[in-house]
């Protein structure tokens, strides 16, 4: 699986058979703590902070292709990290993701 | 007592009610013939004669009867907030709004689910924004920090200090009455009301529990705002006698005019519309094969572009019952070695007042709800839900996120529908705008039904009265 971009910018995080359909990883990288998602046949890689009161969003419910933060119900696009519904409004950062070898990889 | 008895026969071979579509079997005729014959449920008929006096129209267009509603009938039924697959885990939640109300539906344990009225008890913040999901530790007030345990008691105020006053054991959050049946959860506001079992009433409950849709997921769900006030929205999907002409293109290969209508108790009615046979309007002018080649299912996806042959001196019913049951039963890994043909091939559509649509068939697998439009009485709020067999293997998919459609959308272009339902879809709303407007602009100010076909919408609104009274 290879997805996004190729960029040099791209860091190895986690090997991807740690992370499993369904699953959820938080990761450090290039300074960012990110969560990575396995949902919709897909790897995601979210900032896990939420945009509307910069809780974690680690423990948040992933549905389809969408978080929601456990502290107050609001909902990110994982794709673009578009806010969904109140109490946010504003987005939350994404990066790209891709497979190389095995490891999943984010370009932050 | 004989002289007696036959004169009653005559008299009840004219009464009200009974006429039927001349010259065309019944549907219990058509389902007596299948292959794999079907259960008591669907082998039983329940009709009555409720009457022939004309609905008047004020409750489609007046916005007084629409707010009365809200207070009279909304607040007292049992209503499908939700399915379980929603909220599988302690602590997810389901938002379900009706007009000005809100619930979160919650699960608090494995056979427990609370339904809370969505709104802070400090200055009333919805806890949770409209139309949304997910799960909580807790349900805390994004305004000033009031929160709620999972279960509803009170967990904590902000600088509690300032509010002596505040006894958090009667701070505990406002629950509507839960109850769960066939994998739905059904919410009713009143304390008083029956239970769901008394509600739906013994036969009709026997049904539900007979279809076993605790075990089917969601695949596909659709929603859509529509021009109408809701109960001309569900009522356009409770009778048959309007295929000829909304859906000739369906008429080829659907029993319209001789489909079974059904009334149980004051809350369920329903329909058996027989499919793989001839429209007896149509009668001598269309071949088996012609009605092979038209005939539409919902789930027609499992299907794929089979080629469909009539075997000599079989039906197109008969061969569209064993070819759907084999490569369904591939396609989606499930077992339907006990499904009749009936269940598997026709029409079942019932109606639970006041919101839900329950099509327990294989072929035709929707749950249709219905909710008025908090902001205009003349629009509501639909939603097609798909419901598939969960697969053998025990792997229950994810309920699948709701697509919503924009106003102006077709219902096929929302990814996954079959286009062909997706048409029958935009045909039956495209009339409703039309009927909306008519009734605004009519000089006569009532509906007149026909006895058979149309007894659901006469049932309907018989239960309307009850609520809202007449008017």
């Amino acid at each position: 699986m290879s997805e996004g971009p190729a960029s040099p910018a791209f860091t190895r995080v986690l090997e991807a058979a740690h992370l499993p359909p369904g699953g959820k990883k938080v990761v450090q990288a290039g300074g960012a703590c990110l969560l990575l998602c396995h949902a919709n046949q897909r790897y995601y890689a979210i900032a896990n902070t939420c945009s509307h009161n910069q809780k974690p969003l680690e423990d948040g419910r992933v549905m389809g292709s969408s978080i929601a933060c456990p502290f107050h119900g609001a909902r990110f696009d994982l794709a673009t990290g578009k806010a969904l519904n109140l109490p946010a409004t504003r987005p939350v950062p994404v990066y790209a993701v891709r497979v190389v070898d095995g490891w999943i990889e984010v370009a932050v | 007592m004989e002289v007696e008895a036959k004169q009653d026969h005559k008299n009840r071979a004219t009464a009200k009610g009974e006429a039927r579509c001349p010259g065309a079997p019944s549907t219990q005729d058509i389902i007596a013939a299948d292959k794999v014959g079907a259960p008591g449920w669907v082998r039983s008929e329940a009709y009555q004669f409720l009457g022939d006096a004309d609905i008047p129209t004020d409750r489609y267009i007046d916005p007084e009867y629409a707010r009365r509603e809200i207070q009279t009938l909304w607040r007292h039924t049992w209503q499908f907030a939700c399915r379980e697959e929603h909220i599988p885990e302690v602590g997810d939640y389901y938002v379900y709004d009706l007009g000005p109300y809100s619930f979160i539906v919650t699960r608090v344990g494995a056979d427990d689910i609370r339904a809370y009225y969505n709104a802070c008890l400090h200055r009333g913040t919805k806890l949770r924004a409209s139309g949304t999901a997910g799960n909580a530790c807790e349900f805390k007030c994004s305004f000033h920090g009031w929160s709620w345990n999972v279960d509803g008691s009170h967990k904590g105020a902000t600088c509690h200090w300032d509010f002596p006053h505040v006894d958090p054991a009667r701070f505990t959050l406002p629950q509507a009455r839960v109850e769960r049946l066939g994998g739905f959860v059904f919410i009713n506001m009143d304390p008083q009301a029956p239970t769901l079992a008394e509600y739906l009433g013994a036969e009709a409950k026997a049904h539900i529990d007979a279809w076993k849709l605790e075990n089917r997921y969601t695949y596909l769900h659709v929603s859509k705002r529509l021009p109408c006030n809701w109960k001309l929205a569900i009522e356009a999907f409770m009778e048959a006698y309007h295929v000829i002409e909304t859906h000739p293109q369906v008429a080829v290969s659907n029993g319209d005019a001789n489909s079974q209508y059904d009334v149980y108790g004051e809350h369920v009615n329903r329909f058996i519309s027989p499919l793989g046979v001839l429209s007896p309007h149509l009668y001598g002018k269309h071949t088996e094969e012609d009605i092979l080649k038209q005939f539409t299912l919902g789930d027609s996806g499992a299907l794929g572009g089979s080629q469909r042959t009539l075997k000599d001196g079989g039906t197109a019913r008969q061969v569209m019952a064993d070819m759907f049951r084999g490569m369904f039963e591939q396609a989606t890994n499930t077992d339907l070695s006990g499904v009749s043909d009936s269940e598997l091939l026709d029409c079942f559509s019932y109606t639970v007042f006041p919101n839900t649509f329950l099509f327990p068939g294989i072929s035709l697998p929707m749950v249709y709800r219905f909710r008025p439009d908090p902001r205009d009485h003349r629009k509501c709020l639909y939603e097609v839900m798909f419901l598939r067999p969960v697969p053998l293997d025990g792997q229950r998919p994810q309920p699948a996120e709701p697509i919503h459609l924009r106003d102006e959308q077709s219902f096929s272009e929302a990814e996954g529908m079959d286009p062909g339902f997706g048409n029958i879809l935009d045909q039956d709303t495209d009339n409703l705008v039309l009927q909306q407007e008519g009734i605004e602009a009519s000089a006569k100010r009532t509906l007149t039904l026909g006895n058979y076909q149309e007894i659901r919408v006469r049932h309907f609104e018989q239960a309307v009265d009850k609520y809202v009274g007449e008017g």
